[in-house]
């Protein structure tokens, strides 16, 4: 039910972006003036953007506002070239990327940051096998360790809300900067320079900080959506 | 009496490929710098004996590549809770209005 209507709503922004990619000269001028409605059209839009990338509420309000102010200043530089949501995204990606070299500059990055995530207990960790899969080494212990066959394919999940639920909650124990560097190259797809630069991180710092989200989260999503325990979706 | 040889072969071949190779867990670093960075000649031959013997690290590598094309299709409408609280909206009302005098 609740799906049913983010759906609809969701599909109402696309009928409003669409109308603007169809008449940018008639709509733009209008609003261009009235910030505000800039906030009543795209507010929550430029919130769940922020949310996602910032996973912290204030954090991600402050940047909707910072958004809007910085676009109050200069509406030239929306010429009707693209939609105006795309013009404010645009404006917020900045924001976001001010937001984590300012981050960056505050406390300097620590080899160790992150090491707590890291699901060691997958792998043995004394004797012969030391450092293999646990499943692997000791097969009557495969059916509560993954690594996990994963039945479902993207197609099935991408579009459910439960799973981007689940997906939030696991990157909720990964530290911040972690999980900043996650989702620059996996959700955004940033490059790996463009994120040690923003980061402040060398490439082989973010190579480290990938591999510890990502094994974290890969476990977690396996626990709580994959495993067919879960519920076989 | 044939399979049973095999077997045990492919179990001796395991078990030495194994203890020769990097373990699971320095190979599961490697997998995830492969999405990265092209891996040396070294180290993809390494990783492809060692598929062979261990399904583990193989669905690993999958799973790392499912993710990052799951992450890459998220939809922005996947919050659907998330929406800016009234406070919010009015403190960015005022400051918008401020800035426009």
């Amino acid at each position: 039910m609740i799906r049913a209507q983010s759906r609809a709503a969701w599909s109402n922004d696309f009928a409003d972006s669409n109308e603007f990619m169809t008449s940018p000269q008639t709509t733009s001028d209008s609003r261009l003036s009235d910030p505000s409605a800039w906030l009543d059209a795209h507010g929550d839009y430029l919130y769940r953007y922020a949310l996602v990338r910032l996973r912290d509420r204030s954090l991600a309000e402050d940047a909707v506002q910072e958004t809007l102010v910085a676009a109050l200043r200069s509406p030239g530089s929306f010429g009707g070239r693209a939609t105006e949501r795309t013009w404010l995204v645009g404006i917020l990606k900045h924001k976001i990327v001010d937001h984590f070299r300012k981050t960056a500059r505050e406390a300097p990055f620590d080899s160790d940051e992150g090491k707590e995530i890291e699901p060691n207990h997958l792998f043995m960790q004394t004797g012969e096998w030391v450092g293999h899969w646990v499943a692997a080494a000791e097969p009557e212990k495969a059916s509560s360790f993954g690594p996990f066959e994963w039945r479902a394919t993207p197609e099935d999940f991408v579009a459910r809300t439960e799973f981007w639920t689940v997906f939030d909650g696991c990157l909720k124990p990964v530290p911040p900067r972690l999980a900043s560097a996650f989702t620059l190259r996996e959700i955004d797809g940033l490059s790996s320079e463009e994120i040690c630069d923003i980061l402040g991180v060398s490439v082989q710092n973010l190579w480290v900080m990938l591999h510890r989200a990502r094994a974290h989260l890969r476990n977690c999503l396996e626990q709580n959506w994959f495993k067919p325990a879960a519920g076989g979706r | 009496m044939a399979t049973g040889l095999f077997d045990k072969l492919k179990m001796e071949a395991t078990f030495w490929l194994g203890r020769r190779l990097p373990a699971c867990d320095e190979l599961a670093r490697v997998m995830s710098e492969s999405l990265e960075r092209r891996l040396s000649a070294r180290e993809r031959m390494r990783l492809r004996l060692h598929f062979l013997i261990c399904d583990y690290c193989r669905r690993y590598l999958g799973q790392l590549r499912t993710m990052r094309d799951t992450a890459r299709e998220r939809p922005e409408e996947s919050l659907p809770d998330a929406a800016l609280s009234a406070d919010a909206r009015e403190r960015i009302r005022r400051a918008l209005a401020e800035r426009e005098e």
